[in-house]
């Protein structure tokens, strides 16, 4: 598998796609060229409807277990909150999740993961790249491949954004475009968009459309020219972000978050994770396959733990049971998959300054959507959440399943000339099958 | 001046309030995991309380006669306990969410309790204004609450004037209401803010911590104490500087009077203000995150740090009792990895002694 190559199997998912589309489309008027086809609303929209997309909660920073999906009423590690029942028989949440416990039905939570990197840089690599990190290379993220995976080609909507409030405010800040997307090439990178961004259309420059095109003609024309007479790798991540911000200036009221009705963003708001998971779940309806959505590093409470818990978790809970909601209303959670999750969980321990500490030895995490099963708990931890008592599952197992509900082939490798070899998760590490449909 | 501890007693988990009847013989420790108990101040022998709360025990207040104790909890309850039987004998829904801390008034005649969950509801992480009141005066001996009062939540703090006609509450934004209780209706007779207690993190996160941990009146009645930390950029780091002013809250507007001299600041989060019988100092303690101490003796006059001490552990109280020079404080260590199956003792109870 080259970069920009997918596998026999992507192909297969493909046609099957184009084909349905086909009829679909057909049915819906005569189509007499490809250019025709493509440009049929009703094929695109059926298109969108069908496509495998991904939206990651990127709990950053770390959510604690035991607040969230694993509480562990009564014990010296639970802290304040009691739990409360589920959809799911037997199965208990965190009582500051009730709108989640009231879907736990429509959810697939995983509590045996168990990983290997307590520090946060080291580990959200890890649970980005999905596998052990080797010395020189740099394999890419999750959402880089994926949209290089499932991204469609010439859209103007990226194939990968991350979503985040706080640009500066995570280890994310550290992960150049080169780091997200590894050897996929910096195309393949997420376009990042935070804050108070909204002037993607304002043009200012005072040029008519047909001057801004002739323009933008010869820019490439030149650009295109220095990258292949110079080889230039940097020529070329630059030209694609070029390109990236051209396509997100040609699409930019799909971000104008005034656009979207005021409704959904009282359900969704009022804060800045609810508002961006909102614009997550417009993105990918419109055809973005690969949506991350961070907010800073909110959850890393080594002090005030319960103190601030108390507000994130509560949010977490209505975004989570909106987006949900939503994409099984609108027809699209068979063909979404959400997953919500930090890079490691919290000690079961509580330090001396009210706050509970990095764990990676046994924390939880919640899917749901496209590719699985819906109410699933998989994995148990002890009675006082300090290790996992059933199989633990890693970052690899986790990857697997990701890409097998994707429907893209976990173990494909990729050919990288004068490279060693690299599969997508090495070591053929099993997918959690307990909850793939 | 010294201070210097005396004593430590372990017990299995954090303490969270604490009070002492007026001889000082016996303490009564409101615990992380519930418990009540009563502890033997010479032998630091502990009895359990029947009745428990069903989350972390918060605040402990024992009624003039001895013969009462009060507790709250993170379950929003109320429970009075007879000391004598250790029998909880009442219990009352005080609010929705957490009794965050609970006062009682001089004259024992009421208890205050305050709570507020911590909502979003802004764009920036802005508290959502609470539905239920946040701060509640209850009638100690029938268990009715007398008086209800807004506060943006969530609602940290609480105190009682020396007259008990004034009830004060602090909250995580800075802001401090006062209330009088002769008087009908929710206005407070004062309401200002610092903005020294709080962050709003630029970096990491988008919201709110901190907040006035602790309040009290000045013997006299005229000021009012807050305790707290000071801002951080990163509200994760817990390292903001350990913080006092003292506040005229009868000046309209409310007049900052004095505050912890910058050379006396380490950092971290002070959890704990009370002053000296007689009023000449007033201890402020807390978790030292850098510094030299987290228990400290300040002159009520001057302002200045008077003694000080490192004690190893979070302090969550701190309380003169009837013995002359004698200060308990109460708090935890982090709390130990389970060993074998088995978890070790985290509460901590100081006796330390102040020589003024």
């Amino acid at each position: 598998m080259k970069p920009g190559d997918c596998t026999p199997n992507e192909h297969t998912i493909h046609r099957r796609r184009f084909l349905q589309g086909m009829g679909t489309a057909g049915m819906a008027s005569l189509v007499t060229s490809w250019a025709g086809l493509f440009s049929s609303p009703a094929f695109a929209e059926q298109m969108k409807k069908q496509q495998k997309r991904c939206i990651m909660l990127w709990l950053c920073g770390a959510p604690s277990q035991f607040e969230t999906w694993d509480p562990k009423p009564g014990r010296p590690s639970s802290g304040p909150f009691g739990s409360i029942p589920t959809k799911i028989p037997g199965v208990h949440f965190s009582s500051l999740m009730p709108k989640c416990a009231s879907i736990a039905d429509k959810l697939c939570v995983v509590r045996s993961m168990k990983t290997t990197q307590p520090e946060h840089f080291l580990a959200i690599t890890l649970l980005q790249q999905g596998n052990p990190q080797r010395a020189g290379f740099t394999r890419p993220t999750l959402g880089s491949v994926v949209g290089h995976a499932l991204g469609q080609v010439d859209t103007r909507l990226p194939n990968f954004i991350l979503l985040d409030p706080i640009p500066g405010g995570n280890e994310f800040q550290s992960f150049k475009a080169g780091n997200w997307a590894g050897w996929l090439g910096a195309e393949y990178g997420p376009v990042r968009l935070g804050g108070d961004y909204t002037q993607l259309a304002a043009g200012n420059d005072g040029l008519t459309p047909a001057d801004r095109e002739e323009r933008e003609g010869l820019r490439k024309f030149f650009a295109k020219k220095y990258e292949n007479d110079r080889k230039s790798t940097a020529a070329r991540s630059q030209n694609a972000a070029f390109e990236r911000v051209r396509g997100l200036m040609a699409c930019a009221d799909l971000f104008d978050l005034e656009k979207l009705p005021v409704g959904d963003r009282l359900r969704y708001g009022p804060g800045s994770f609810g508002l961006n998971t909102l614009q997550a779940r417009h993105l990918v309806e419109n055809g973005c396959p690969f949506v991350m959505v961070a907010n800073g590093m909110s959850w890393d409470n080594h002090v005030f733990q319960h103190e601030i818990h108390q507000m994130l978790v509560p949010e977490m809970d209505r975004i989570v049971h909106q987006l949900i909601t939503d994409l099984e209303e609108r027809g699209m959670l068979d063909n979404t998959l959400v997953v919500a999750m930090g890079e490691f969980g919290r000690t079961p321990w509580m330090n001396a300054a009210r706050g509970r500490d990095h764990y990676p030895n046994a924390w939880s995490l919640m899917m749901a959507g496209g590719g699985l099963k819906r109410g699933v708990v998989v994995g148990e931890t002890d009675e006082d959440g300090v290790d996992v008592v059933s199989k633990p599952h890693s970052e690899q197992n986790l990857f697997a399943t990701i890409f097998t509900a994707l429907g893209l082939d976990p173990y494909a490798e990729y050919d990288l000339p004068g490279m060693p070899t690299f599969h997508r998760v090495e070591d053929r590490a099993p997918a959690i099958s307990e909850i793939l449909a | 001046m010294k201070l210097e501890k005396q004593k430590e007693y372990k017990v299995p988990t954090a303490i969270h309030g604490l009070t002492a009847t007026a001889d000082g013989g016996k303490l009564y420790a409101a615990c992380l995991d519930g418990q009540v108990l009563e502890v033997d101040a010479e032998s630091g022998k502990t009895e359990e309380f029947e009745g428990r709360h069903g989350s972390f025990a918060s605040g402990c207040v024992l009624l003039p006669d001895g013969k009462t104790l009060i507790t709250s909890g993170y379950d929003g309850m109320i429970l009075w306990h007879d000391t004598a039987t250790r029998k909880c004998w009442r219990r009352v829904k005080a609010h929705s969410f957490w009794s965050w801390k609970m006062a009682l008034s001089p004259d024992g005649r009421y208890i205050a309790s305050v709570s507020g969950q911590y909502l979003a509801g802004g764009l920036k992480y802005e508290p959502l204004p609470s539905p239920e009141p946040c701060v509640r005066v209850f009638d100690t001996a029938s268990g009715e609450v007398l008086r209800d009062y807004h506060h943006l939540p969530p609602v940290l703090s609480v105190a009682f004037s020396p007259d008990s006609r004034h009830v004060a509450a602090g909250n995580m934004m800075g802001g401090m209401r006062v209330w009088n209780l002769d008087t009908p209706g929710q206005d407070p007779v004062a309401d200002f803010t610092s903005p020294d207690f709080t962050s709003w993190g630029t970096t990491k996160s988008h919201h709110y911590c901190g907040g006035i941990y602790d309040l009290v009146f000045s013997p006299d009645g005229g000021t009012l104490v807050a305790c707290g930390m000071g801002p951080m950029v990163d509200p994760m780091a817990g390292n903001g500087k350990m913080t006092w002013q003292r506040w005229d809250w009868k000046a309209s507007p409310a007049k900052q009077m004095d505050k912890i001299k910058d050379s006396d600041q380490g950092s971290g989060l002070m959890e704990s203000v009370a002053f000296a019988p007689g009023g000449a100092h007033f201890v402020m303690a807390g978790r030292q995150a850098q510094g030299t101490w987290n228990a400290a003796v300040f002159d009520a006059v001057q302002g200045g740090l008077t003694c000080s001490l490192d004690t190893k552990c979070r302090v969550t109280k701190a309380l003169f009792t009837g013995t002359e020079g004698t200060i308990w404080l109460a708090g935890a260590q982090g709390q130990p990895n389970r060993e074998n199956g088995k978890w070790r003792d985290y509460g901590r109870l100081l006796r330390c002694r102040f020589e003024a």
